[in-house]
């Protein structure tokens, strides 16, 4: 294999993905690929089956729920270019692949960090736990993925809980973990849904520069359109379990195919659309087609 | 405690510092602490120098205290040095308590963990397990137990055990079922974690507080149970505790209040000491009180 076949081959490649929960089908037919160095953006509305789908390439979908990974298949890259399929592997083959070849930020940067242990502790656990390194070697790891995700007073902040810092400052501790072992995909379920909106460009601006420095690849959930114009290389729109559309960014916002894609693009205001007007209007909703 | 919290060398001293504030600021769990300290002193430091047999029948029976030739408590039915019989008393009682108590915590809190955090059929499986045990009559079922093997530490600390797990077995699966579905749970499986770790190191330090809280419970009520045993008679006739005291002491109740009084202060203190500490305790674990 060449260099160039190491950049066309896809490092994760889902085929015709199908996800139930009981008669339920929450993910029908997706097919994407993610490629090394590249952000995959996936939009929709509430109960598109973003989550369901991004969960399922983790196989923590099956977890303690009803749901069952019906058929398809998600081809998962190796760093030793070896092909696993993640819908077949074993949960123990997983819990290898989870944290130190993909790893997830979740939406909520107030509830995903463990009240009872500080931050630092928590960063140089998940080291730990796939490293195999001693606890002081963690804990300056810890403190470099810190510097890294430009914590200030990095060493200081490594003391605290949780409660004790702030919303932005949770994801960049979520984020530090979920990069401390360089996984080569990061799967963001709408990382900054949680946070107001001059934090929401702190994190991702930083996580675009984190990916320009580690070349890891990111499949970004979101239904923030102005999100997906700031980060994506390539977008899938998702709308009832179904892939709608699925192209390159530029594509997307220039000329999109479908009615939903372009329903979804209008619903976003525009500054000074309503220029010249008096009286404060509504706006169509994506439903009302 | 600290291992489970897990703390670095720097923030130790810090954190540990500001559990002791909290904890110290419960006035009632200082007091409890006082109490159990007074009790400690009594069973395990007095003997040293107050070198004495409970079983020797030492004085008249009945004696009061404070009356010519009496120990400092008087003496019981037969005639033994009543203080001598609390002290050493002391002993069984409290490792009897501790023994079923840690028997109740451990095998209440793995079923209970498992049920809670695997559900599905082994929820149903342990918690049909546990409901066995819980409509079993508690204090029937202890009987028929230590009645069946000559009582001794080790049978009367399983009776004891074997009847009182099904509570904290309950509260922990509910502790499980709150927190398992928790985003920070879904993150630790998400980094790798496995379930073994994720029991032990990500769910149940946030399930301490409430489990510590009624562990300290089931000390004093184990130490009741251990006493109603006792008082039935139902213990280890060699070894004086304080339980038995007060179920020898019973039939002259009347004549002599004092060989009932006695053990029972000393068991009321001991388990009014457990529940005040406990709740100091809940205050200092819990993270959301500490750096105000």
């Amino acid at each position: 294999m060449n260099t160039n076949d190491a950049v066309t081959t896809p490092l994760l490649s889902v085929r015709d993905l199908k996800v139930t929960f009981d008669e339920f089908v929450a993910v029908d037919g997706v097919s994407f690929d993610i490629h090394q160095g590249q952000t995959l953006a996936v939009v929709g509305e509430s109960g598109s089956g973003k989550s369901v789908t991004a969960l399922s390439i983790m196989r923590l979908v099956e977890l303690g729920t009803r749901a069952k990974i019906e058929r398809g298949e998600i081809m998962f890259r190796l760093p030793d270019a070896t092909t696993v399929d993640l819908a077949q592997e074993s949960e123990s083959a997983m819990r290898g692949i989870r944290g130190n070849h993909i790893s997830m930020i979740f939406q909520e940067p107030l509830t995903s960090l463990n009240p009872v242990y500080t931050v630092g502790n928590q960063v140089a656990e998940a080291v730990m736990a796939h490293q195999g390194v001693d606890r002081s070697e963690a804990y300056s790891r810890a403190l470099e993925m810190f510097e890294l995700v430009r914590i200030p007073e990095a060493k200081r902040r490594l003391k605290e809980y949780p409660h004790q810092m702030s919303g932005g400052m949770r994801q960049r501790v979520m984020i530090a973990m979920a990069l401390s072992c360089d996984p080569t995909i990061l799967i963001a379920d709408e990382p900054t849904t949680a946070l107001d909106v001059t934090i929401q460009a702190q994190i991702l601006g930083l996580m675009r520069d984190l990916q320009s420095e580690t070349d890891a690849a990111v499949m970004l959930i979101t239904h923030d359109m102005g999100v997906v114009a700031e980060v994506a290389d390539d977008v899938l729109v998702m709308n009832r379990s179904k892939m709608v559309e699925q192209n390159n960014v530029y594509d997307i916002f220039e000329h999109p195919s479908e009615e939903y894609t372009k329903a979804l693009l209008a619903a976003v205001p525009r500054l000074g659309s309503m220029a010249g007007t008096s009286e404060p209007a509504r706006f169509n909703l994506v439903g009302d087609r | 405690m600290t291992d489970l919290f897990m703390m670095d060398a720097e923030t130790a001293p810090q954190v540990k510092g500001q559990a002791l504030k909290l904890f110290v600021r419960n006035r009632a769990a200082v007091l409890g602490l006082i109490m159990l300290i007074g009790i400690f002193v009594m069973t395990f430091v007095v003997p040293i120098w107050y070198v004495k047999d409970p079983g020797d029948l030492i004085a008249r029976p009945h004696l009061k205290p404070g009356s010519p030739d009496a120990p400092l408590l008087g003496t019981d039915n037969l005639g033994r040095d009543l203080l001598a019989v609390i002290v050493y008393g002391g002993r069984t009682t409290l490792s009897v308590a501790t023994g079923a108590a840690a028997l109740i915590v451990f095998v209440g809190v793995s079923i209970g963990a498992a049920a809670g955090y695997y559900g599905r059929w082994v929820d149903a499986a342990l918690m049909r397990f546990t409901e066995f045990f819980q409509v079993l009559p508690g204090l029937l079922f202890a009987i028929v137990v230590v009645a069946l093997f000559e009582p001794s530490f080790w049978t009367i600390t399983f009776a004891i055990g074997s009847v009182s797990w099904p509570g904290i077995a309950r509260l922990t699966r509910a502790e499980f079922l709150r927190l398992k579905n928790l985003e920070f749970v879904k993150a630790a499986r998400a980094i790798g974690s496995s379930d073994f770790r994720i029991i032990t190191r990500v769910i149940l330090p946030n399930a301490l507080p409430t489990l510590i809280v009624s562990s300290t419970l089931i000390m004093g009520s184990a130490i009741l149970f251990e006493a109603g045993l006792a008082f039935l008679g139902l213990a280890d006739v060699n070894n004086p505790s304080w339980g038995l005291a007060i179920g020898r002491g019973r039939e002259a109740f009347t004549i002599n209040w004092w060989a009932v009084t006695f053990p029972g202060l000393a068991i009321f203190f001991t388990v009014l000491g457990l529940s005040l500490v406990g709740d100091g305790l809940q205050d200092a674990f819990n993270p959301k009180l500490r750096g105000r």
